[in-house]
């Protein structure tokens, strides 16, 4: 190795002690999400749209309920890309089991196992969790589709207090008897692998204290096996293999006689009947949307019928749990508990913010623009092989209440300022 | 008590050769044979049968049961052959799944308790020391690996569900949550939330072997004893390929032939001036 090699060495050594160093003391915060912005844009906004999202209470102390919930309106517009929701399961997005589940309701019904969703219809989930692990998690609800993966809703930040050490999770059995799933069976587990382990390790070692492997081979080429077949390994096999099955039989029959009630693992499927569906007096039409690539806005023209009775109002577009909304919304429809960072306020802009008349039809300019189109990388549809946008679109009335459409329809991309139409 | 020192006397090595045999044993052992099992019988195992050995709510009566032992045995074939055929060591079972589950308590340990967080009996692996004892057994009173690969390899796969059922029978027990009657394995599956492990995933009772009576166990562990057979003569000759070696040697005529002789190194011809061409794995 010549001085330039030598140098070069402990340039790169130096490098590296450098970036320990600054790794160590510099912060280094945790990873705060769950690569929910690294989805595809079309499979954020056009299969599982999420609104109503709440998580209660934020903050719990160990052993304490808390709940999500929230609903899913199941686009219409579902990508040709994304298998057909046919066995779905609505999860937990969280990192590891902060919580345990103990409860999980869909439009009313236990979703224990998994089960299909029909297109254009809304889905009501209720989901209580116990508190486990102390910290600071962020926790998003989650539609997991088979042979998509899993859709995630929009992630909430909330708080354990307390100590690990203190949480259980009792469940009642069918017998009466009541256990603890931190812990149940964990002794009988480790007892049987500590009990085989030893067997097993007497039965290697058994050979392992005798000359293993070179002067065995060498007397096996030389001479055969007769002399290497010592009739002390044959008995104490054979003795082995009693114990061996006796072993296996006794435990056998001793969890037989112990857990006399058993029943097989359940791989049943959940049919969830649907919302029914809300009359809804509102029409809506999409004849333009184009995405404003510098101005991170998308723009759309609606044309909206009213068929009902009440004048009605826009408020809020949502699309991949983000919300744009206006004074409308904001009055109507924003809980101060809802992720800020998730919220747009003033992002809904309209060219004609009267009310829409009973019996009118209007075309609407609808602008919703933030920078969060960037942040959340949904203006990565731009790079979708089907460039097309969903959401959900909500109107009030003057007595509160609310109509929600979904809403999609092509997106033209704009990428400069002069081209804005 | 054993056959040590005539065994060493007949091996014509002398004491410091003996010495370091005993040396090469220890380092051969553990850091190198064991440790590389441990990698790869374990990556292996995962791989083709993990899910079900990883989670309580996958442990069901007949994809646990049939895929489990059918994926173990192959490693445990071709370890025997090697110990077997070159050593007449009769472990060769025994050590593939004890370092398997070596393998298995630090990544349940590390990996899914401490740095997941989940309940150590959720991730619970099952045990196929059994099993393992039972065909190291076989082989070694029979000395015939035909035997073993028909009776070993059966007695292998059907041994794995009652000796298991002593471990995981518990999570059999019923409940009724929300209305819904649940084993304690499919509660704890629902309870403990996998982000990435939707239900859905799960590959169980699926099929129509319910057809026989109910007694689906034992059909599967029939059909996978049967699996094992066959899947025990494969892996058993991958192990004669793997672990076969053999000289190119060229012969006083400049004739090249293979030897596979493992002592060739050490026999006349070669000190009496054949020289070896080049060498490798057949």
């Amino acid at each position: 190795m010549n001085v330039k090699n030598l140098v070069k060495l402990c340039v790169i050594g130096f490098y590296g002690v450098v970036t320990l160093a600054l790794t160590l003391v510099l912060e280094t915060p945790p990873a705060a999400a769950h690569g929910e912005r690294s989805q595809e844009p079309f499979l954020r906004m056009r299969t599982a749209q999420w609104y109503d999202t709440k998580w209660e209470p934020k903050k719990v102390a160990v052993n304490e309920m808390a709940t999500m919930s929230g609903r899913i309106h199941v686009a219409e517009d579902w990508p040709r890309a994304v298998s057909k929701p046919v066995r779905t399961f609505i999860n937990v997005g969280s990192p590891s089991s902060v919580f345990t589940r103990l409860s999980s309701k869909v439009n009313g019904q236990p979703m224990f196992v998994s089960g299909p969703l029909e297109f254009g219809r809304d889905y009501e989930y209720v989901i209580q969790m116990r508190a486990r692990l102390p910290g600071h998690h962020h926790i998003h609800p989650m539609l997991a589709v088979k042979e998509a993966g899993p859709v995630a809703g929009p992630g909430g930040w909330m708080d354990i207090t307390g100590n690990y050490s203190n949480f259980t999770n009792p469940v009642k059995l069918l017998t009466g008897e009541t256990v603890d799933t931190e812990t149940v069976g964990l002794g009988t587990g480790l007892f049987w692998h500590f009990i085989w382990g030893a067997l097993a390790i007497f039965w290697i070692g058994f050979f392992a204290v005798r000359p293993m492997f070179l002067i065995r081979a060498r007397v096996l080429a030389s001479q055969g096996d007769a002399l290497l077949l010592d009739p002390v390994d044959r008995k104490v096999a054979a003795g082995l293999l009693v114990l061996t099955l006796v072993l296996v039989a006794v435990g056998y029959y001793t969890a037989e006689a112990q857990y006399p009630y058993t029943i097989p693992i359940q791989a049943s499927e959940v049919k969830i009947k649907p919302l029914p569906v809300k009359p809804n007096p509102m029409v809506v039409e999409v004849l333009h949307a184009e995405y404003d690539v510098p101005g991170r806005a998308l723009r759309m023209t609606l044309r909206v019928t009213n068929s009902g009775e009440k004048a009605v109002r826009i408020g809020e577009f949502t699309t991949a749990g983000i919300r744009f909304l206006n004074k409308v919304g904001v009055a109507n429809n924003l809980s101060p508990e809802y992720p800020s960072e998730l919220v747009a306020l003033e992002g809904l802009i309209l060219d004609n913010e009267s009310p829409i008349n009973p019996g009118a039809t209007r075309d609407i300019k609808v602008e919703s623009k933030d920078a969060l189109w960037e942040v959340q990388r949904l203006m990565d549809m731009i790079d979708d092989p089907e460039q097309r946008f969903g959401g959900l679109l909500m109107f009030w009335d003057e007595t509160g209440d609310r109509h929600v459409n979904s809403i999609s329809g092509p997106v033209i991309p704009v990428f400069t300022k002069l081209a804005v139409s | 008590m054993f056959r040590t020192a005539e065994i060493v006397k007949a091996s014509k090595l002398p004491p410091e050769g003996v010495a370091m045999s005993r040396h090469i044993d220890y380092v051969y052992f553990l850091p190198i044979l064991f440790v590389t099992l441990i990698g790869t019988f374990h990556m292996h195992f995962d791989l083709l049968a993990g899910d079900w050995d990883f989670w309580l709510d996958w442990k069901d009566r007949q994809y646990w049961v049939v895929i489990t032992p059918f994926v173990a045995i192959m490693f445990c074939a071709a370890t025997q052959y090697y110990l077997w055929v070159n050593y007449r060591q009769p472990f060769g079972a025994t050590l593939c799944i004890v370092a398997l589950l070596t393998g298995k308590w630090i990544t349940i340990y590390f990996a899914w308790h401490w740095w997941s967080n989940y309940a150590i009996n959720f991730v619970m692996p099952a045990t196929l020391i059994p099993s393992a004892l039972f065909l190291d057994i076989v082989l070694l009173l029979t000395r015939n690996f035909v035997v073993t690969g028909v009776v070993g390899a059966m007695g292998f796969a059907l041994l794995f569900y009652p000796a298991n059922w002593v471990i995981f029978a518990h999570t059999h027990q019923p409940l009724v949550a929300d209305g819904v009657l649940l084993s304690l394995a499919d509660y704890m599956g629902f309870t403990y939330v996998r982000t990435g492990t939707p239900e859905y995933i799960r590959i169980i009772e699926v099929g129509s072997l319910r057809t026989f009576g109910g007694h689906t166990v034992w059909i599967s562990a029939f059909f996978s004893a049967f699996l094992s057979i066959l899947t025990y003569f494969i892996w058993w000759y991958m192990g004669k390929g793997f672990c076969t070696a053999w000289f190119a040697v060229t012969g006083a005529k400049g004739r090249v032939t293979k030897k596979s002789d493992i002592m060739a190194m050490g026999e006349e011809g070669f000190a009496e001036g054949i020289k070896v061409a080049g060498g490798g794995r057949s």
